[in-house]
């Protein structure tokens, strides 16, 4: 993918699918594409979708305890749907180019 | 640990972190209000609103010197705010969120329109002409402001509760801007432009807020504060400051004196709090809501008048301590709405 589009518009394109995504899963998929593979870059990717969340763009659906260390072992992960509003922000900002 | 007993730790958590960050947004806005006083009395500010009063009367030589301040107060919030960017590792980042100015930067280019030329240099008009005290309680009307244009702008919800507050802190508005209008109407000397910059503060951080939310929803904050502020550092020094300069003020000229010591510092002293202020706000929003930071953030009319007693001993007139704790509670009954009710704020 050339020429990356900011991190929050990439969030929303990914759960445009109208999926239901764990944050765990998106938040790797997002180090990965943008190599940011730090702790810190971890912490700071999340904290853009709860962001997004608060926002009203996207709705926790489930949470489960991280038992593995999938994620950050012992805390909680998030499962997370895109909303009406967030289609038609992600949509505004995403879609125009693709 | 199971499940239910997690979520309340990591609420609580997150409640906490949130209380912090808005607490401290608070507390450096609050102590902006001080450089921002006291830069009108040092060189070359003070030299150069004598300079062009002398020629050109006492309005025009605030205004023109609340511009140069004003435009030194974004420069240095930039800085701090780049350096802040830099720590966090998030320059690429800002390239990629400027240049999607359709969907995005061009919000915040707006919104400088409105948050620099017409609220900073409100609030500097005010400091300069009437006090701190007054422009820091009298910018505490822009939640009205700004939710009435939420509104009928994107459908932001306003809960009665909401409707409450924000009829208390019109009243305390009333009271801050009344007393301070009934006193010097009896001694027959009005700053009106004083009290239009306080209502320049308020209007213009109210729209302010609602235009940069646009881009705000789907880019990083500190990104997106950096591109605001890219935005009022263009608006003054590429055209307000040239423009002036060429219709004869002295701009240049005073410009290049306040690089002494003591003015450099008062106006970086000005750019971290402002620029941090705004910072931990953002911070706080998706921890608390939007609602809660606000509110919180809003004590920040409390802490100036705390700091202007304690730094420079001034007791505040009657109406803008009644007005100034009026606005606090109205903005207290906007935030102690329902807690679910906040995990969502637009309507879907």
């Amino acid at each position: 993918m050339s020429g990356k589009r900011p991190m929050k518009f990439r969030i929303l394109e990914l759960f445009l699918d109208g999926n239901e995504h764990w944050n765990y899963e998106i938040v790797s998929k997002i180090q990965e594409e943008y190599d940011m593979r730090s702790n810190f870059h971890r912490d700071s990717i999340n904290f853009d979708i709860l962001e997004l969340a608060s926002g009203g763009m996207l709705k926790d659906v489930e949470q489960k305890v991280d038992e593995d260390g999938i994620y950050k072992k012992g805390f909680l992960l998030h499962r997370y749907v895109i909303t009406d509003f967030g289609k038609s922000r992600g949509s505004d900002a995403c879609l125009r180019y693709v | 640990m199971d499940l239910k007993s997690l979520k309340k730790q990591e609420s609580k958590r997150k409640i906490s972190k949130g209380y912090m960050w808005a607490l401290f947004c608070a507390v450096f806005w609050g102590i902006w209000y001080l450089p921002g006083t006291v830069v009108w009395v040092l060189n070359p500010f003070d030299e150069m609103y004598s300079a062009i009063a002398e020629t050109g009367g006492d309005g025009s030589a605030l205004i023109v010197t609340a511009v140069l301040i004003t435009a030194f107060n974004a420069l240095t919030v930039m800085l701090a705010l780049m350096l802040w960017n830099g720590v966090l590792g998030k320059y690429g980042e800002l390239v990629r969120t400027m240049k999607e100015f359709n969907p995005c930067s061009k919000w915040f280019f707006l919104a400088s329109i409105f948050g620099g030329p017409m609220a900073i240099l409100g609030s500097f008009i005010a400091m300069g002409f009437i006090g701190g005290a007054f422009a820091a309680v009298a910018a505490l009307l822009y939640p009205v402001v700004g939710s009435v244009l939420a509104y009928y702008w994107y459908g932001e919800k306003i809960s009665k509760r909401a409707a409450i507050g924000i009829g208390v802190i019109i009243l305390g508005g009333i009271t801050i801007f009344g007393g301070g209008l009934m006193t010097e109407l009896s001694s027959g000397n009005v700053q009106w432009i004083g009290y239009l910059g306080g209502l320049m503060a308020a209007a213009g951080w109210g729209i302010e807020g609602a235009i940069a939310g646009k881009g705000l929803d789907i880019s990083e904050p500190d990104v997106g504060l950096t591109l605001r502020f890219l935005g009022e550092n263009i608006i003054w020094w590429i055209i307000v400051v040239p423009v002036l300069a060429i219709l004869g003020y002295p701009m240049y000229s005073f410009a290049l004196q306040a690089f002494e010591p003591m003015t450099l510092l008062v106006l970086i002293f000005a750019g971290i709090t402002f620029g941090f202020c705004y910072v931990c706000w953002y911070k706080s929003f998706p921890l608390i809501g939007v609602g809660r930071g606000q509110g919180i953030g809003n004590l920040y009319g409390l802490f100036a008048i705390i700091f202007i007693f304690l730094f420079f001993g001034d007791v505040p007139q009657w109406s803008i301590l009644v007005g100034g704790t009026l606005c606090v509670i109205g903005s207290f009954a906007m935030i102690t709405e329902d807690t679910s009710a906040l995990e969502t704020l637009r309507g879907e």
